[in-house]
C-alpha cells in the first residue's frame, strides 16, 4: 500500500497503477450503486464526482493521493457546483494535420503506417497516450483532452480505430453491483483483486439476484438444451455477452473525411431482444424494457425518436452500453436493422472550463465616441453588434431635447456602402423594390431590401452621389447582411459594380431638433442640403457627408466623417450648441420618438416573414417596375387576404412592456413590438401585431384596452421633419 | 503587446487587373494590403493611380494594427484558429481571439490589422 484518496470523506488506500474504480472495488465496495463494470470507459456505471467535477468515469481516473472522491447517490442526479468563481485557465492548443487517428491499437497504429508512408502529417490520439478524445465535429476537427490542457485537432481527414466494448446484460437484476464484464475481471484479477466466489456467464443468464444491500448473491442461468434454469451462489458474475463497436466517437459525425479502422467498423453480431420487462435497458437514464415498450406503442418506432422517447442512450455513455440492445429491440419487431443513432460531444465529462477553453464570445464594436458616451455618464448596452449609449441618465429630457431644442446621436453603428460602375442603377434597380433611376445626384430615397419571397430583410436610404456613383446606408444589426446580399447578387448577375463597405471607416452624427440648422449655421454649414438631400461639406472644419433625413420626426441632419474626427466634432457641435440647450440622446429616446412617428425597425418590429404590405408600407413598394427581387411573391401574396398587420394602438396608463400580449375576445392575437410613454401626447402609444381575423379596433394589452390609431401619432403631415 | 496604433491610407475597389497594376504614391512606405481580389488597402498612400473610372477610391482611417515581433506572433496564433501558411510574404484573414483581423505576415515582421472599432475587444482579449 502506498497512500490514500479520500472516497466520501473517508481514506482509502490504493495500490501504484489503480484508477480509482479499481481502488474502490479493491476495498470490497462499488463506485456507485450497481450495474456491471465495463473498466475501460464504456458505460456510465462507474461515475463519481473526482474533486468536484461530477459525472466521471471512475475507471478513468488514476487514483492519486488526497483525490476527493464522492459517490453519487444512488438515486438522483447529483446537481452541478454552485460556485462560480471557479475559473481555471486552461490551456488550449491548435495543431492542423493530414490525418487524426483516434486509437493507437493495432488498426490505429496501421492506419497511421499508411498515411505516414504516404508522406501525409499524422497525429495519433489515445486516452493512454495522455491525448482523450472527448469530442468529433464536422471538419473534421477533434477535441482531445490532455494533462496540460486542451487540444484543438484540425485534420483533413478522422480515423477512428476505437476498437471494440463488450456487451452490457439486460436481465432482471443487472443494476445490482458486484457483476462485470470478462475483460475488467480480467483486470482486476490482473490488479490482484480478490473477487472472492465468481461465476461466468455467457447468452444463458436468466437473471441476477441480490442481498438487501444490493449485492450480487446468485445468478440464474438456463440450459438451451433442456430449459431447466440453475442458481448458483457467488460474490461476483463475470457476463461474457460478446463484443460491439466502441463506435461513440463515430457517430457524432459523418461524411468522407471520417472513417473508421479495425473492429470499430465490423459487422457485429446484436444481442437477443431483452424481453423482460423489469429489466433496465439504459442504466444510466434508468430505461427499463417496458418503458421502451410503452415508447414503441406511442409510434415511436424510429431509432432517433425511440431514444428520445424512452431516455434510452440519452445518458452520459450514448448508448456506449445500451445502444446494441435498443438496435436488437427495433429489429426483432421489424425485421430491419435500424443505423446506430447519432453521438454528440463529449464522449468522456469535460468540465465547462474544458469546454469553454479559449472560445471566445462576439465581439461588440465601439464607436470613436464610446469614451465621450462614458463621459457624459451614458448607461452603454448592446445592440446591433455594436455597444450603444442606452441613455445618459434622463431619457425623458432626451426626448424634450430632440423635440424642442438640439440634440446629437451617435449613428455611427449604421451600415455604409458605397456602389459605383458603369451597371450600378441596374444593379440597385433590381435589389430595391423603389425606383433607383429618377433620384437626381444629391438626391435621396428611403427603400426596403426585400428577399426572394418578399420579405423585409432590411433597409435604409439610396443616396445618389452621381450617374454611376450612390451610397447605400443599412441598419445597424443589418448591415453585414446586407451588404453579403448585395455583393451575391451583383456577382450572379454579373454587373459591373464595385462595393465599398464604410461602416467601420466613417462614423456620423444626427443632429436632429428644431434649432438643428441653427446649430449647423453656427458650425459653418450655412446652406444645408433640403430634406431627402445629401451634400459634401465642412461642418466645424471637419469634412462631412450632410444627409438630410428623419428618424426622430424633427429636422435632422446625419454627417457623416472620418472616424479620426468624431470626437473633434461631437465636442466642436456640443460647444456650439450650449446655449442652445444642447444635450445627447441615446437609443431608449431615440426608440420613443421613432414610435410617436411609427417608423419601423427592422428586426425589432418585424418577424422572418413580414411583408412591406404587412408593415403598411406598400408605399415604399412600386410594383410598376418590371422585375426586382421579391416582386414575383408580392404579386402573388397581393390576392390573397391580409391575415396580419403591424399598426399603432393608443392606450391610457402607463406603456406596457414590449413584447406583451395582445388580446382579443380572450384570445391571444399578437403581440407588442414597441411602446412608450408619449410626454408630448400624454398616452401610452404601442406598435404592434394584430394576427388573427377579424381584425379589432380595439384590443386588451396589459388588462388595458388599447384603440388601434393611425400613424405616425406625431406630426402626420411631416412639417417638422421638413423644416 | 503593445497597444493597436491607427492607421491611414488609401481604401480602394476596383477592377482586379487595375488594381495589379496601380501605381501608389505618398510622403513616406507604403505597404498594400489586398484584402481581397478587387479590393487593397495601401497603408501609407496618399494617391494612386487606377486605370478603372469607375474605381472606389477613399482616404481610410478605419484600421489600426500592431507590428509583432516573433515572440508576439507566437502568443497571437495561440488565438488564431484558421489555418496560417508557412509561406511569405502572406496575407491571413479570419477572427483572432473571435474578433475579425488580418494578419500581414512578412519576413521577420508580422502586422496584427483589426478594424478600429473591434480593436478595443481585441487589446482586451489578447492581454
Amino acid at each position: 500500500m502506498t497512500d490514500a484518496i479520500r472516497v466520501d470523506g473517508a481514506d482509502l488506500a490504493f495500490e501504484a497503477g489503480d484508477s480509482v474504480a479499481i481502488a474502490i472495488v479493491r476495498s470490497g465496495a462499488w463506485p456507485t450503486a450497481g450495474g456491471t463494470l465495463c473498466l475501460a470507459g464504456d458505460c456510465g456505471n462507474c461515475l463519481v464526482e473526482a474533486d468536484g467535477v461530477a459525472y466521471v468515469r471512475s475507471c478513468q481516473v488514476a487514483a492519486r493521493a488526497g483525490l476527493d472522491v464522492r459517490r453519487h447517490p444512488a438515486a438522483n442526479k447529483p446537481v452541478l457546483p454552485a460556485s462560480s468563481d471557479y475559473e481555471p485557465d486552461i490551456a488550449v492548443q491548435r495543431q492542423e494535420v493530414d490525418v487524426a487517428v483516434i486509437g493507437s491499437g493495432q488498426a490505429g497504429r496501421r492506419a497511421a503506417a499508411r498515411a505516414e508512408a504516404a508522406g501525409r502529417r499524422v497525429a495519433v490520439l489515445d486516452a493512454t497516450d495522455g491525448h482523450e478524445a472527448v469530442g468529433l465535429y464536422p471538419g473534421p476537427a477533434v477535441v482531445a483532452r490532455g494533462a496540460d490542457g486542451m487540444l484543438h485537432l484540425a485534420g483533413h481527414e478522422v480515423v477512428v480505430a476505437t476498437g471494440t466494448a463488450e456487451l452490457h446484460p439486460v436481465v432482471p437484476g443487472n443494476r445490482l453491483a458486484g457483476l462485470l464484464t470478462k475483460r475488467a475481471a480480467q483486470r482486476l484479477v490482473d490488479a490482484g483483486v480478490n473477487l472472492g466466489r465468481v461465476v461466468t456467464v455467457g447468452p444463458e443468464l436468466v437473471r441476477f439476484e441480490g442481498d438487501e444491500a444490493g449485492h450480487v448473491q446468485a445468478v440464474v442461468m438456463r440450459d438451451n438444451a433442456t430449459g431447466a434454469e440453475a442458481t448458483m451462489e457467488c460474490d461476483t458474475v463475470v457476463v461474457d455477452l460478446g463484443l460491439t463497436p466502441r463506435d461513440l466517437l463515430a457517430r457524432m459525425t459523418s461524411g468522407a473525411a471520417v472513417s473508421t479502422a479495425g473492429p470499430v467498423g465490423d459487422a457485429h453480431q446484436l444481442p437477443p431482444p431483452a424481453s423482460d420487462p423489469e429489466a433496465v435497458l439504459c442504466g444510466c437514464m434508468g430505461t427499463t424494457v417496458a418503458d421502451l415498450q410503452v415508447a414503441w406503442d406511442a409510434g415511436y418506432t424510429n431509432i432517433e425518436l425511440l431514444k428520445r422517447a424512452s431516455w434510452a442512450g440519452l445518458g452520459p455513455c450514448q448508448g456506449g452500453a445500451c445502444l446494441p440492445h435498443l438496435r436488437a429491440f427495433i429489429i426483432s419487431r421489424t425485421g430491419v436493422m435500424p443505423a446506430p443513432f447519432t453521438a454528440r460531444p463529449a464522449a468522456r465529462q469535460i468540465t465547462l472550463a474544458e469546454a469553454a477553453a479559449d472560445t471566445t464570445i462576439d465581439a461588440f464594436r465601439q464607436t470613436p465616441l464610446h469614451e465621450e458616451h462614458l463621459a457624459l455618464g451614458a448607461t452603454m448596452d448592446r445592440f446591433g453588434g455594436w455597444w450603444r449609449p442606452w441613455h445618459y441618465g434622463d431619457a425623458v429630457a432626451e426626448y424634450h431635447a430632440v423635440r424642442e431644442r438640439v440634440s446629437l446621436g451617435d449613428v455611427s453603428t449604421l451600415g455604409k456602402l458605397v456602389v459605383s460602375g458603369p451597371d450600378v442603377v441596374e444593379a440597385l434597380e433590381r435589389l430595391y423594390p423603389c425606383h433607383v433611376a429618377d433620384i437626381k445626384p444629391g438626391r435621396s430615397r428611403y427603400a426596403l431590401l426585400l428577399n426572394e419571397r418578399g420579405h423585409v430583410m432590411d433597409d435604409g436610404m439610396i443616396l445618389r452621389e452621381s450617374e454611376t456613383r450612390f451610397v447605400l446606408t443599412f441598419t445597424s444589426g443589418g448591415a453585414a447582411n446586407a451588404e453579403m446580399w448585395l455583393r451575391d447578387w451583383i456577382e450572379t448577375w454579373g454587373l459591373r459594380v464595385h462595393v465599398m463597405d464604410r461602416t467601420m471607416s466613417l462614423a456620423a452624427i444626427n443632429v436632429t431638433g428644431p434649432l438643428a440648422k441653427e446649430l449647423l449655421a453656427r458650425a459653418g454649414l450655412i446652406d444645408p442640403p433640403r430634406y431627402l438631400g445629401h451634400a459634401h461639406a465642412d461642418v466645424a472644419g471637419i469634412p462631412c457627408h450632410v444627409m438630410r433625413l428623419s428618424f426622430t420626426g424633427e429636422a435632422s441632419f446625419e454627417l457623416h466623417h472620418p472616424i479620426d474626427r468624431s470626437v473633434e466634432l461631437w465636442r466642436a457641435l456640443t460647444d456650439l450648441g450650449a446655449d442652445l440647450g444642447i444635450a445627447p440622446h441615446g437609443l431608449q429616446a431615440l426608440f420613443g420618438l421613432r414610435l410617436e412617428k411609427g417608423h419601423v425597425i427592422v428586426g425589432m418590429d418585424t418577424e422572418l416573414d413580414t411583408t412591406p404590405r404587412r408593415l403598411g408600407m406598400d408605399w415604399a413598394v412600386r410594383m410598376e417596375k418590371p422585375s426586382f427581387i421579391g416582386r414575383a411573391s408580392l404579386e402573388r401574396t397581393a390576392r390573397l387576404a391580409q391575415t396580419r398587420r403591424w399598426v399603432g394602438f393608443k392606450m391610457d396608463g402607463v406603456a406596457p412592456v414590449e413584447g406583451s400580449p395582445i388580446w382579443s375576445d380572450g384570445d391571444i392575437v399578437g403581440n407588442v413590438t414597441g411602446s412608450w410613454m408619449s410626454p408630448i401626447l400624454d398616452k401610452a402609444l404601442v406598435l404592434g401585431w394584430q394576427k388573427r381575423l377579424p381584425f379589432t379596433d380595439t384590443v386588451e394589452i396589459d388588462g388595458r384596452s388599447a384603440v388601434v390609431t393611425p400613424t405616425p401619432f406625431y406630426d402626420p403631415e411631416g412639417v417638422r421633419a421638413r423644416a | 503587446m503593445p497597444g493597436l496604433e491607427p492607421l491611414v491610407g488609401l481604401r480602394v475597389v476596383a477592377d482586379a487587373g487595375a488594381l495589379d497594376r496601380a501605381r501608389w504614391s505618398g510622403d513616406g512606405p507604403i505597404t498594400v494590403v489586398r484584402i481581397a481580389p478587387d479590393e487593397a488597402f495601401a497603408i501609407g498612400a496618399t494617391a494612386v493611380e487606377v486605370g478603372d473610372a469607375d474605381a472606389i477610391v477613399e482616404p481610410e482611417f478605419g484600421f489600426s494594427a500592431v507590428s509583432l515581433d516573433d515572440a508576439g506572433l507566437d502568443r497571437v496564433l495561440a488565438h488564431v484558429e484558421f489555418h496560417v501558411p508557412s509561406e511569405r510574404p502572406m496575407l491571413v484573414q479570419g477572427k483572432v481571439a473571435g474578433v475579425p483581423a488580418r494578419l500581414l505576415l512578412e519576413g521577420g515582421r508580422t502586422l496584427l490589422i483589426v478594424q478600429t472599432a473591434y480593436g478595443h475587444d481585441l487589446e482586451t482579449r489578447l492581454r
